[in-house]
């Protein structure tokens, strides 16, 4: 099998606004709630096709309500605002964390572009 | 006009059962009944080995109480009775708490093409690392065209335990479940994925496997529904691809592999069924498929070759018999095969535990 880092735990805390997974690579990801949300794997945020991701505002308060295993490979995460249709990968989640730089300027660009807001 | 028990009680008293059962009559036999908006449900104890003589008197029943004025449906069940018989129930706790819960290794045995022997690959390796003295059971989930319960030789229907639950099914000392015991071998399964889905579902969770180091699934061909609800409802611990040597079937083998892959199922490795043949008149080999092409394409990928199987008359006949040949002739050489193969199996396993790739621990503070 692949070498591929693979979670040991994922926890939730209390004030359910971050999800800290930690990888047998040693890597302790810190995952806000908005920053998931907003990159979910999900077909209604990322479309069927590349060019079809949207980009999704208003988050900034968004909470996760439940974590839910889907077989080995993934966590289904319910976030409080209805939305539980993303498969979080251990792939997906551990790229998320070495990218979260990049993928949350981008963020930030597109909403600012688009003339949106976090709040 | 509502119907009540006593009505019902008397419908019964002139249901005759078949010879040599206990009481006069079906009204001996019946459970609580319950009467609900013209709807009476009730079940009839019977002792297990003769659940299958009892059906004509089951449907006798429901014909009579459906008959009754005031009822608009009747349905009656038949349930083994359990506590005087001890003396032959086996002496194992009676767990009825249903699902997979106390199963230690979930495997699927899958190809990507129909055909290549996927289910006799499935039920012979069951039987290999049952006689290695572990507990093991098999699940067939290929929903439209289960062949378990022909190769297992299994007769009758399986038992109910409590309101929802079903006992699965043993044969040779495996549990079995499969569609093909829930309806008639002749009846198609006209559904849908979602219906599939909700099959799989069940049968996994609402039957009462009990304690099992293995539970073997028999997945149908192909990378579809079926087998993203097994990926996705349990945590596999690993995959076992079936193939014939041939190119057309490799491809599609390929593609059951990628797709465990990316689910994160382990493969434990690939079989090679049909690998030669032996011609039984001249004892010339004649490599039908051609020979090897598992093994090579295994090491291609990077996958454990787990050994090949022949293609040969005895496990055909054995297969279409419900006898299945690791255990109707443990001493010819292709049982042996299935051993290897089984052994391979058990060490995989074992190898998918020590790397520690089972899910994470999901704590929420």
């Amino acid at each position: 099998m692949t070498a591929a880092p693979w979670p040991t735990e994922l926890r939730l805390n209390k004030a359910k606004d971050r999800l800290t997974v930690a990888f047998d690579d040693g890597v302790t990801a810190e995952l806000p709630a908005e920053y998931l949300r907003v990159m979910s794997p999900s077909a209604e945020v990322r479309g069927h096709a590349p060019g079809e991701r949207k980009t999704v505002p208003g988050k900034a308060r968004v909470r996760i309500a439940d974590l839910k295993p889907v077989g080995n490979y993934a966590v289904r995460i319910v976030f409080d605002d209805g939305h539980d249709t993303g498969l979080y990968a251990w792939e997906l989640l551990h790229e998320l964390w070495e990218r979260r730089e990049d993928h949350w300027q981008e963020y930030l660009a597109e909403l600012a572009e688009k003339g949106l807001s976090r709040d | 006009m509502a119907v009540n028990k006593q009505a019902v009680l008397e419908a019964l008293a002139h249901v005759p059962l078949p010879d040599g059962a206990v009481g006069a009559s079906a009204r001996d036999l019946a459970s609580e009944i319950v009467i609900a908006n013209g709807r009476v449900y009730f079940a009839l104890q019977v002792p297990p080995e003769r659940a299958e003589q009892m059906e004509a008197t089951r449907a006798a029943a429901e014909r009579a109480v459906a008959g009754l004025e005031g009822v608009d449906q009747a349905r009656v069940s038949l349930t083994a009775e359990r506590a005087a018989t001890a003396a032959a129930a086996p002496a194992a706790p009676a767990r009825t708490e249903p699902g997979i819960g106390q199963v230690r290794h979930i495997v699927a045995v899958a190809s990507g093409k129909g055909g290549v022997g996927k289910s006799t690959t499935a039920v012979n390796l069951a039987l290999a690392i049952a006689g290695d003295g572990h507990a093991v059971g098999i699940l067939d989930a290929d929903i439209y065209g289960p062949s378990v319960p022909r190769l297992l030789g299994l007769k009758g229907k399986p038992r109910q335990a409590g309101q929802r639950a079903l006992l699965p099914m043993e044969a040779y000392g495996l549990k079995v479940m499969s569609m093909g015991v829930l309806v008639g071998e002749e009846t198609p399964m006209v559904w849908r994925g979602p219906m599939v889905i909700t099959a799989l579902t069940q049968m996994l969770k609402e039957v009462v496997w009990g304690a099992l180091d293995v539970l073997v699934v028999d997945m149908p061909p192909g990378t579809g529904d079926a087998q993203l609800t097994m990926a996705q409802q349990v945590p596999l611990a690993g995959a076992v691809i079936v193939s014939t040597p041939q190119d057309l079937a490799l491809i599609d083998a390929r593609k059951g592999i990628a797709m465990f892959q990316k689910v994160s199922v382990p493969i434990l490795g690939l079989v090679e069924n049909m690998s030669t043949f032996v011609c039984p008149h001249c004892g010339g080999t004649t490599d039908i498929f051609g020979h090897g092409g598992a093994e090579a394409e295994a090491g291609r990928l990077g996958v454990p070759f787990l050994g090949g199987i022949p293609l040969d008359m005895a496990i055909r006949s054995h297969s279409d018999d419900g006898t299945p040949i690791v255990v109707s002739e443990p001493d010819a050489p292709h049982a042996a095969a299935y051993r290897a193969i089984a052994a391979g199996v058990w060490a995989g396993l074992a190898g998918a535990g020590a790397r520690g790739r089972s899910a994470p621990k999901i704590v929420i503070e």
